[in-house]
């Protein structure tokens, strides 16, 4: 097969659109990380399973689509706390390696209880109505209905929640236990609260990712949980630890580049040099491209 | 009436008997000074009121709630606010919103109000916080990011916040520690003022240009336990103080 170059760009745009859920992953790695200094490695875990949380309540009720893209991030935001009380709340936060290994514990956790519950079997997960028909040509390019609908709605979501961070008093709040624990509580600030909070909105935005991700792949499957928790990792680390732009901006990279050798290389080599990828950040640019230099008293 | 008031208190740290079987009282509007050597347990007393750790015995009381067992951010609840030794300010925020963030909604409304609070800058606490960065001279610095300020400033700026959750109790820190006397001068003015709003002070201080200025009453610790407590003329002539300072 002769690879033109219409076809390099067409398989970078595809890969773009589809890196908007790497991209709420990330965001929600970073997120976590900013208030806790931590990484939950449940998250992607936690997410797939609000995703099928949603879908079983609303094949249950015989609901519509819409309601699973509401119930999906509900519950994503649910187990949020959950892993927040079960693995952050009561380890002593100098423990670092206390949490980071009792959330892979429960990555592992909610990812048995999916298999067991499903037989391991993947479901299917619906199309997006008119959104997968859709299909939009644009020269010599064709964007998939579907991959806009998955990166207006992350847009949009990553949008809001920066906008809670920078506009809101919880947001403020937020920022001020990361920045300064102690003098955050001599203001009068719950920590475990907002931190609380933190999983929970870090949670919907997994949960909506895990539905967006279910959904233009058109199944679900405990199978997606480890291919989304490392690429949203390495979003997270591309971007820079704690960088939310960082996150957003690497996770849309991340897809394109994935799909761009996936087109070149084939399925059986393309993580190959997203690793490779990875690794040549870490040697050359450690602390990401918007990363500082962590820094706390 | 007594606002701040503790009884028998004492905090070991493994062998070291940090505060021993202490006694101390703040009234309304008083401005209490809490001096003694290095290490004889001045901070521990602050850091007790607070509770960034348990007493090992005695009783330390806010007007009539006893705080035992409370967490640091339900006593900034009740009233008690303290600046630190080595400034403590959220770097990436503004001024505005270093003050607007330990401002607080009194009278809990309804769920929706509450709602609403976090999310909505109330007339209410934007009213207090322009109030206090006018009261500190930083009105002009409002959109600064706090790492920005001057030490000065950003000494000024940790009071402002600590009065934005409208303490009851104020607790200083060493607030003069690096300046100069004209600073103190000026930091002895805003103390009284705060002293005007109906706050209580306790000073935790070395430099006595401002102890000696400020306060209505000092009380002197040395090894934990309290050796002397009087006018702060009364203070300065003291024997036992002049030892704990300077031996014998």
């Amino acid at each position: 097969m002769v690879i033109t170059s219409v076809d390099v760009i067409q398989s970078i745009i595809d890969g773009i659109l589809y890196g908007s859920i790497y991209a709420l992953i990330g965001v929600g790695f970073t997120l976590i990380f900013g208030a806790m200094q931590k990484l939950n490695m449940a998250y992607a875990a936690s997410s797939i399973a609000g995703a099928y949380c949603g879908l079983g309540i609303s094949a249950v009720l015989s609901l519509n689509l819409l309601v699973t893209f509401f119930l999906g991030p509900l519950v994503g935001g649910l187990i949020g706390i959950l892993v927040y009380l079960v693995c952050f709340r009561f380890i002593p936060s100098r423990e670092h390696l206390g949490s980071l290994m009792a959330s892979i514990g429960a990555l592992f956790l909610i990812d048995e209880i999916i298999v067991h519950e499903t037989d391991g079997s993947p479901l299917n997960f619906p199309e997006l109505g008119i959104f997968s028909e859709a299909y939009f040509l644009v020269g010599e390019f064709g964007f998939r209905g579907d991959l806009i609908f998955v990166l207006i709605v992350s847009l949009l979501a990553m949008t809001s929640i920066i906008l809670m961070l920078y506009r809101t008093k919880y947001g403020l709040a937020a920022r001020a236990v990361s920045q300064q624990m102690n003098a955050a509580i001599l203001c009068g600030i719950n920590p475990h609260k907002v931190n609380a909070s933190t999983f929970f909105l870090a949670g919907v935005l997994g949960g909506l990712a895990g539905c967006l991700a279910a959904a233009a792949v058109g199944v679900i499957s405990p199978l997606l949980i480890l291919p989304l928790t490392i690429k949203g990792l390495i979003a997270t680390v591309i971007g820079g630890l704690g960088s939310i732009k960082g996150a957003i901006i690497a996770g849309l990279l991340l897809g394109g580049f994935e799909s761009l050798f996936l087109l070149v290389r084939g399925v059986n080599e393309r993580d190959i040099y997203v690793f490779l990828l990875l690794f040549l950040f870490l040697v050359f640019k450690p602390n990401g491209m918007f990363g500082s230099i962590i820094d706390r008293d | 009436m007594t606002v701040l008031s503790i009884k028998n208190v004492s905090k070991r740290f493994g062998g070291v008997l940090a505060v021993d079987d202490l006694d101390l009282t703040v009234d309304k509007g008083e401005i209490v000074g809490l001096i003694g050597p290095n290490g004889s347990g001045k901070s521990t007393t602050i850091n007790l009121i607070c509770g960034v750790f348990p007493m090992d015995k005695g009783s330390i009381k806010l007007f009539d709630n006893d705080l035992k067992g409370l967490a640091r951010y339900e006593r900034s609840h009740l009233g008690i606010a303290r600046t630190y030794q080595n400034i403590r300010l959220f770097g990436g925020l503004t001024v505005w919103q270093n003050v607007w963030i330990a401002t607080r909604q009194n009278g809990i409304g309804s769920f929706a109000k509450k709602l609403g609070a976090l999310f909505l800058r109330s007339q209410k606490s934007v009213e207090a916080v322009d109030e206090l960065l006018d009261l500190f001279a930083l009105q002009n610095k409002a959109n600064i990011a706090a790492e920005n300020l001057s030490f000065g400033e950003q000494r000024r700026l940790e009071l402002a916040r600590a009065l934005a959750s409208e303490p009851k109790l104020l607790l200083l820190d060493e607030p003069a520690a690096g300046m100069n006397s004209e600073e103190v001068q000026e930091l002895r003015d805003r103390i009284f003022k705060v002293r005007d709003l109906g706050i209580s002070v306790l000073l935790v201080e070395h430099v006595m240009e401002l102890v000696m200025n400020v306060t209505d009453r000092i009380n002197v610790l040395n090894f934990g336990k309290k050796i002397a407590e009087g006018k702060p003329n009364a203070i300065q002539g003291n024997a036992l103080v002049q030892e704990a300072y300077f031996g014998s």
